[in-house]
């Protein structure tokens, strides 16, 4: 069942202007991956298919052709499948904790064998799918009080599962995609700003049980994620009454969780204006900026420091091509379901970069989100080209 | 355009996403802009902070030349051995995977993951705290250093003492610098190093100049000696994370001359990584090498007036010798025993130097030539002397009995008179340093005008020659003798005895004005400051001869009478025969002061000779002193004639005569 464009009014086929954001944001992904990796000696020496930013490449090479595949099926019978994927994803996402193996202190990738992979970031993009398909229905029962808590359910599921592996960044990228989609579709606004209201006091309460409840009082939070909240808030965990000992071994505990953060700043910082020039980056090279994460989740140092203000507000410029475009392919898409599945996607993406990047200026705390397309990872590029294609498939089957 | 095409549609939902992402994308170049225009100075400043340490460098030494040119303090190189640790990382991590072996753990799982074809065998790393994991790192760090330590001690051929305290210390303190291994090696460990052909990783051999002393004792007072001290001189950068080994002059021209000597310390920054390690060097600033200080010394006087102050007696000469130009007051040689050897004090000296450097009787640290003051003796008749052959119508050939002693009122005991018995003449009476006739004549002269004399000669002032070093004396003021001064007192100044205490150096420029018509003149040490490098152009320092100091307002006829009676002091059987040297006329006059306790009793005698040579025109002036010597003319003469003879040979035979150890 492949339907084709019916190209009548010779418009092109595919949405050229985010494909070349696509392209510039996987050439500077190549570049900065391969700077954030050669500068370590070991990783220099491996074989050349073994080295980060062959992988990183070959990864594109895989995403751009699942793209180009998806865009073979129009959206509207994906969507009719989306139930199945989102079921197969809470599947996944229950056998995590079982036959997940660890890394870094979490349990978020499934082992087949060749290749590892995150359920999580794949659940972001069967969510949407969902998600779409039951918003699509007519606007009257949108209204129902039924209909919403349903929504709620299907966020909310994947949302606590992921929450459980921990991976609180991807969990917490659930929200803003569900809440944008609900909003476009047309949900009644007053139930929307109950539920914004609702998760705001709810996130509120969360963090004032955390971060200054009595201990028997908190939240079972895993020790690393409170460490980076107490982090970003800038407390140092240690109660009135403990002692000076106690106090300076809780500032130091504080200052080493912090580090990371620390030094994406310094990295930021001390670009200036120009950088200091691809490769030349000394956070980096000398190990100061971590080197488990110098070229996934902390990528946007490295580029940062390397190319300056210039850079950054380069790489920004082509994420606000990639988001504008596919707010613009919202407009122009054919249905309700092909508007929600663009505004998910564009959602989503807006929420990985701002959450990315806020976290190497301290505007967010640290959760492991990857930024689209330039961090180092198989899942990651993949599902941001997975959704890239979402988009294009909208695009090519919009309105004429 | 793309994004306000969509602010135009009539869409209210995508216009608000439109709006949301725009504020975000907003939010997030203002944040950058805050982070990288605004902030940049203060996280470049982070970012150099934590990974650039700085280094002070000291600068190379200047040399301490004589007036020959030839080096008493320069700097040879000394070869240490360093680890770099940095390069051993390798190793580290390898013994690191050594110490922490895998085991094999049989894990009993649930039959769906055993069905599912899991491993219940897995290797797995015994689990440890994040203190064991540091504390292991330590110990194989420790060990692969330590290794390679006896590695190099192997081919050394000698212990080196290496302990995980040492180690530890170096490692937090000063990781960005190499671990000094062994310091100082000899040719043949050098020799040996650089022809293995296997040393151990991570192992240098590095070259580092030292204050050297190639006359190890020679002039050691005037040199004075260096302390250990990193600190930055006023004017220096003073912020360094590490600073490398430097001196600084404590006493003598080290000392004096620190500023000049020690030249500019360098700048080295040191890039280091994360876990401290040095990554890369670069010099900022290149130590500017200390400026040469060149003495009026001549190092072969010198090695003479020593050589020859050693021999006045059996067992530890405690006494001094200064030879001195009297026409310019250029200090020839100013020598101290007991002397020490300066070289003792690099690179730090040992507890047991120096308490023997402390000696309480010895005192090896003093410089008796102008640090301690004693009393003249007879060698200040010459003073007296001066005095009486200044009293209008005084008649030198005029003659005085003397007695065997001399009766002062005033005092009960007479006072002795060695020279025997016999009517004396200014002539006889200075050659047999007749007491009887130096009061008598001292007495009618009057102890004021004597006092002015000692004035004139300056005596009870310091010359400024070493200030650190440097003792007056005392001479009676005018105002004392005027009130309160009895006839006893006079006596006693007339035989330099008394109330009057003079240092070697004074009795060299009073020997002085004698030799040269008069001139007091201000003794000098140092010619000239010069830049290490000759064609630097930079300007040389120059301390020329001073104008005299003062003159002792003699008349011409009194000084040839005084020389000739110093020179018939040696010449013709006098207290100074012993300084005889065929082919030299020497002028000198000898003394033996006597050093009572407090109740009166003669404990010891300070035993004098001044002198000047040759006759005709004096060139050089030697004052002997001796510390509880037999008497001036037993044992001081005989070393003032060692002396002139060495002199003499170096005007004959020239310099090679006597040449300086070389290293």
């Amino acid at each position: 069942m492949i339907s084709f464009p019916v190209n009548e009014h010779r418009q092109p086929k595919v949405d050229w202007l985010m494909i070349i954001a696509i392209l510039g944001l996987m050439i500077v992904g190549t570049l900065f991956v391969y700077s954030a990796t050669m500068a370590n000696e070991s990783a220099a020496l491996a074989p050349w298919y073994n080295q980060a930013w062959v992988r990183q490449i070959f990864w594109y090479i895989i995403g751009g052709v699942a793209m180009a595949t998806l865009c073979l099926v129009d959206y509207r019978i994906l969507a009719r499948w989306s139930l199945i994927a989102y079921v197969i994803t809470i599947l996944c996402l229950i056998a995590v904790p079982i036959i997940g193996v660890d890394r870094f202190g979490a349990r978020r990738w499934i082992d087949l064998g060749v290749l590892q992979f995150q359920p999580s970031e794949f659940a972001k993009l069967s969510f949407i799918l969902a998600m779409g398909n039951f918003l699509s229905r007519p606007l009257d029962e949108l209204k129902l009080m039924r209909v919403f808590w349903k929504a709620i359910g299907m966020i909310a599921l994947p949302f606590l599962l992921i929450m459980k592996e921990p991976d609180l960044g991807s969990a917490l990228i659930l929200l803003p995609v569900g809440l944008t989609m609900l909003f476009v579709a047309g949900v009644p606004p007053r139930y929307i700003n109950t539920l914004v209201g609702a998760s705001g006091i709810l996130v509120a309460l969360i963090l004032i049980d955390v971060l200054f409840a009595p201990p028997q009082w908190q939240l079972k939070l895993e020790d690393y994620q409170k460490r980076r909240l107490l982090t970003y808030f800038g407390i140092d965990g240690a109660s009135a009454n403990s002692t000076l000992a106690q106090k300076a071994e809780a500032r130091r505990t504080q200052r080493n969780y912090s580090y990371n953060v620390d030094q994406a700043l310094i990295s930021v910082g001390s670009g200036g204006l120009m950088g200091k020039g691809w490769r030349e980056g000394t956070q980096n090279a000398l190990g100061y900026l971590p080197r488990a994460v110098a070229h996934n989740d902390f990528i946007f140092s490295v580029i940062a420091e390397e190319k300056g203000f210039m850079g950054s507000v380069t790489v920004v410029a082509l994420y606000s091509v990639l988001l504008f475009t596919g707010i613009r392919i919202a407009g122009q898409a054919r249905d309700r379901l092909g508007k929600l599945l663009a505004v998910g996607v564009v959602a989503m993406l807006f929420s990985h970069v701002f959450i990315n990047i806020g976290m190497n200026i301290r505007l967010m705390p640290v959760t492991g989100v990857p930024l689209p397309l330039l961090s180092y990872g198989g899942s990651s590029v993949l599902c941001s080209l997975i959704a890239a294609g979402i988009l294009q498939n909208v695009y090519i089957h919009r309105r004429s | 355009m793309i994004v306000f095409d969509q602010l135009k549609k009539n869409d209210p939902y995508l216009r608000a996403l439109t709006l949301a992402v725009l504020l975000g994308i907003g939010i997030l170049v203002a944040g950058l802009w805050w982070v990288q225009i605004i902030s940049y100075r203060h996280y470049t400043e982070n970012q150099k902070s934590q990974s650039f340490r700085t280094v002070r460098i000291p600068a190379i030494r200047g040399k301490i030349l004589d007036r020959q040119g030839v080096a008493i303090a320069e700097n040879r190189p000394s070869y240490n051995v360093s680890l770099y640790l940095d390069e051993l990382r390798e190793e580290f991590r390898a013994e690191y995977a050594r110490s922490r072996q895998p085991q094999w753990v049989t894990n009993s799982l649930p039959f769906w993951k055993r069905w599912l074809g899991f491993n219940p065998v897995k290797k797995q790393y015994p689990k440890q705290t994040i203190p064991q994991r540091r504390a292991l790192e330590a110990q194989v760090r420790y060990r692969v250093a330590s290794n390679i330590v006896q590695q190099v001690s192997t081919i050394l051929q000698q212990p080196v003492p290496f302990t995980f305290g040492d180690f530890m210390k170096h490692y937090t303190n000063q990781l960005a610098l190499p671990l000094p291994v062994l310091v100082n090696l000899d040719q043949q460990q050098i020799a040996r190093l650089l022809e293995g052909s296997a040393n151990p990783p991570g192992i240098d051999l590095e070259i580092q100049p030292t204050r050297y002393y190639p006359g190890t004792n020679l002039a050691a007072h005037v040199l004075g000696y260096l302390v250990r001290d990193n600190r930055s001189l006023e004017g220096e950068v003073a912020d360094f994370n590490f600073r490398l080994p430097d001196y600084r002059g404590h006493v003598g021209i080290e000392g004096e001359f620190d500023a000049e000597l020690r030249g500019k310390a360098g700048v080295k920054s040191v890039l280091v990584n994360s876990l401290g390690y040095r990554q890369s060097e670069n010099v900022w600033m290149a130590a500017e090498p200390g400026k040469n200080v060149v003495l009026t010394i001549d190092a072969a006087i010198q090695q003479a007036a020593e050589g020859a102050l050693q021999s006045a007696m059996a067992g530890s000469v405690r006494g001094a010798a200064v030879v001195m130009d009297p026409h310019t007051g250029d200090v020839l040689a100013l020598a101290s025993s007991p002397s020490f050897d300066p070289n003792l004090f690099i690179p730090r000296i040992t507890t047991e130097e120096w308490r023997r450097l402390s000696d309480e009787k010895l005192k090896p640290q003093i410089n008796r030539a102008m640090q301690e003051k004693y009393a003249p003796g007879s060698i200040f008749k010459v003073v007296t002397g001066l005095a009486a052959l200044e009293i209008p119508g005084f008649d030198p050939e005029q003659k005085i009995y003397n007695p065997g002693f001399i009766r002062v009122p005033g005092r009960n005991k007479p006072i002795d008179d060695l020279a025997p018995a016999g009517d004396y003449d200014f002539h006889k009476a200075f050659i047999k340093s007749s007491n009887t006739y130096f009061i008598t004549n001292g007495m009618k002269a009057g102890i004021e005008s004597i006092i002015r004399l000692g004035q004139r000669l300056h005596l009870g002032e310091r010359t400024g020659l070493l200030s650190s070093q440097e003792t007056g004396g005392d001479l009676p003021k005018l105002a004392e003798v005027r009130r309160g001064w009895i006839a006893p007192d006079t006596a006693y100044i007339c035989i330099g005895q008394g109330r009057l205490s003079v240092t070697p150096l004074q009795m060299a420029v009073m020997i002085s004005s004698i030799a040269n018509g008069g001139k007091v003149l201000w003794p000098r040490l140092v010619q000239r400051i010069e830049p290490a490098d000759p064609n630097s152009g930079e300007t040389i320092i120059e301390f020329p001869t001073k104008p005299p100091r003062n003159n002792l307002g003699v008349s011409e006829r009194t000084l040839i009478t005084t020389r000739e009676a110093m020179l018939a002091d040696v010449e013709e059987g006098g207290t100074g025969k012993a300084a005889l040297v065929a082919g030299m006329k020497i002028g000198g006059k000898t003394g033996t002061a006597q050093i009572t306790n407090p109740r009166g009793q003669i404990v010891g005698h300070t035993t004098w000779f001044a002198s000047c040579a040759p006759f005709e025109n004096p060139r050089w002036v030697v004052v002997v002193m001796v510390e509880e010597g037999a008497s001036g003319g037993g044992t001081c003469a005989p070393v003032a004639a060692k002396i002139y003879r060495a002199i003499q040979k170096l005007e004959m035979e020239g310099r090679s005569a006597v040449a300086l150890n070389t290293p």
